[in-house]
């Protein structure tokens, strides 16, 4: 059977400056891939050589077992595109925005007002149908680009950063839709910074650093692969916030980081860490209020490959103590 | 087999209609469509001919050929950088429809506009100014033939890979110029000096205000047909450099 996607040493070069270096993945049909990054790692460029809005220098990309520089036509009508800008036309009415995707994808006349109903009455828009675009929110236009996209029903859907920005309703929606549509056969491509929105939806992911996969496996396995980034969350009183030099100073802490009114002690030894806290708070006078063992999140596995510092507050250990978090390490 | 292709290119044609239409009704009332596109050819043709003893014929004739020329090439260069800027130009590459067929509609969305906007001095001479015309079959091949032409060479400029409208009018307005004032609108080919009539043979404008003089005035510089030959050739020409230049923005990345 055919992969969805396969892309063979895929390549892109913007003048001097190599943005993809030779990748090479496949998505499986029916499939919720993820592909994660940091900014410049040359995840939206993937994205927009998949979806023929740019040439790559050099590769083969089979989408459906279509060959894409030869075959592009078959395979842009089987797949939809979710851009990171909502791109509705915002002199159009919600209902026009559709009758117009729908009639460019070729979508049957006698299918198109029902497609639109529907999509519109699922994404909540419908009472807002004739309302031109330019006078939606955020969200809604959101939800409007969506349901541009997936009109003629692609059994390949590309999305691009889907809800950073959205309330947690619209987010949530956009969320069970990807999942429902996933359920009914769509493969999905996801282009996300969102660690645990890729976490949540995808079984596979891809996490592109500096051109190249750096890592490409189910989440699980991922945080599996990753156990050195295990961590002990442990909340302390009284003055627990103040309390991150000393807790940075503990024999088996690597990093911490101060996650509102507890701290995240990451370790690569967990059980000996445990004891390390408790005896702290018995000498310091404190209470431990909560203590927990973390296994490594999807983002700590991101950070950790793409050589990004974990949380925005911390405090390294003493230059004494060799015992500094590996970055950068990539597979 | 050839049912495939019948029906590919029965779904290219209404594609490029379906964008045509969507852009009438998006961006013809655009301030920059009104501003480069409706009122610039007025100005300049009341700037040059103000205290200029024409008769109304010969200002019909040209008022037609420079309303034609500025409206039609204004649409590319003001509606896809507009496009490019709010993402939905995205949205139509990514589309089913050969690049063609993308610029093919934004053809038809400058050549609309112009003709348009070219019944108003029309019908202004024809009702008011009791202008008769010479040929009025030739004045609609020239008003078609001039529109389509000029739009799809208002796309080369819009190929330029910018998200401004201004970026993209510069260059355009550079090269548009020039061509006013060498093809035969205020000075006649057949008063103009033999180098300067050789510049002028390389305006597509030149063609059109010759068939406007045709059709109106009832004399012309050209033959006819030479001039509805070559327009075409040139819509022709204009569009598939506009398609190479579109697919070298797609290569380098812009």
């Amino acid at each position: 059977m055919n992969h969805a996607i396969e892309v063979n040493n895929l390549t892109k070069y913007y003048g001097d400056l190599l943005a993809v270096d030779h990748i090479g993945f496949e998505v499986g049909q029916g499939e919720v891939f993820g592909f994660l990054g940091p900014n410049g790692a040359g995840k939206t460029t993937t994205q927009r050589i998949l979806t023929t809005l740019l040439e790559p220098t050099e590769g083969r990309i089979l989408i459906n077992g279509h060959d894409l520089a030869r075959e592009a036509y078959p395979v842009k009508r089987q797949m939809g595109l979710v851009p990171e800008e909502s791109n509705v036309y915002t002199e159009l009415t919600a209902w026009d925005n559709l009758m117009f995707t729908a009639r460019l994808y070729r979508v049957p006349r006698s299918e198109r007002a029902t497609g639109a109903r529907d999509l519109l009455e699922t994404f909540g828009l419908w009472e807002k149908r004739d309302v031109k675009a330019a006078e939606f929110s955020k969200g809604m236009r959101r939800r409007l680009s969506i349901a541009m996209a997936i009109i003629h029903r692609p059994t390949l859907l590309f999305l691009d950063e889907p809800t950073p920005g959205l309330d947690a309703q619209s987010a949530r929606a956009i969320r069970d839709l990807v999942r429902q549509m996933n359920a009914e056969g769509t493969t999905i491509f996801l282009s996300t910074h969102q660690i645990e929105e890729a976490n949540q939806l995808c079984d596979r992911v891809a996490i592109i650093n500096h051109g190249r996969i750096a890592a490409i496996d189910t989440p699980e396995r991922l945080k599996a692969a990753f156990q050195r980034v295990q961590s002990v969350e442990v909340a302390l009183e009284p003055d627990g916030a103040a309390l991150g030099e000393s807790l940075a100073a503990l024999p088996a802490v690597t990093t911490t980081v101060k996650m509102g009114d507890k701290w995240r002690l990451y370790t690569e030894d967990p059980a000996a860490l445990l004891p390390q806290v408790m005896s702290y708070a018995q000498a310091h006078d404190r209470r431990v209020v909560s203590l927990s063992t973390l296994g490594p999140s999807l983002e700590d596995v991101f950070l950790d490959i793409t050589g990004q510092q974990v949380g925005t507050v911390r405090h390294e250990t003493g230059e004494d103590k060799p015992r500094r978090r590996m970055m950068g390490g990539g597979r | 087999m050839k049912d495939g292709w019948l029906r590919r290119l029965r779904d290219e044609l209404d594609q490029a209609w379906t964008v045509a239409v969507k852009d009438v009704r998006v961006y013809y009332l655009t301030p920059p469509m009104i501003m480069f596109g409706l009122l610039l050819p007025f100005f300049l043709f009341f700037s040059f001919s103000i205290k200029r003893e024409i008769g109304a014929e010969v200002g019909m004739a040209r008022l037609l050929a420079l309303t034609t020329f500025f409206t039609a090439s204004s649409a590319g260069p003001v509606i896809i950088p507009m496009e490019r800027r709010t993402g939905t130009y995205d949205r139509l590459l990514a589309a089913p429809m050969s690049l063609a067929t993308l610029l093919l509609g934004k053809t038809l969305v400058g050549a609309f506009f112009a003709i348009v906007v070219s019944a108003v001095p029309l019908l202004v001479g024809l009702i008011w100014l009791h202008v008769t015309l010479a040929d009025a079959l030739l004045l609609l091949a020239g008003l078609v033939l001039g529109s389509l032409t000029f739009s799809a060479f208002g796309l080369v400029f819009a190929s330029i890979p910018a998200q401004s409208v201004g970026s993209i009018m510069m260059p355009s307005t550079l090269v548009r110029w020039p061509l006013l004032f060498i093809s035969g609108i205020f000075v006649p080919l057949a008063e103009m000096a033999s180098w300067a009539r050789t510049l002028a043979y390389l305006s597509p404008l030149t063609y059109t205000q010759d068939l406007m003089n045709r059709a109106v005035l009832g004399t012309g510089y050209l033959n006819r047909w030479l001039d509805l030959a070559l327009l075409p050739l040139l819509l022709v020409l204009f569009l598939v450099v506009a398609a190479r230049l579109h697919h070298r923005s797609r290569v380098l990345g812009y």
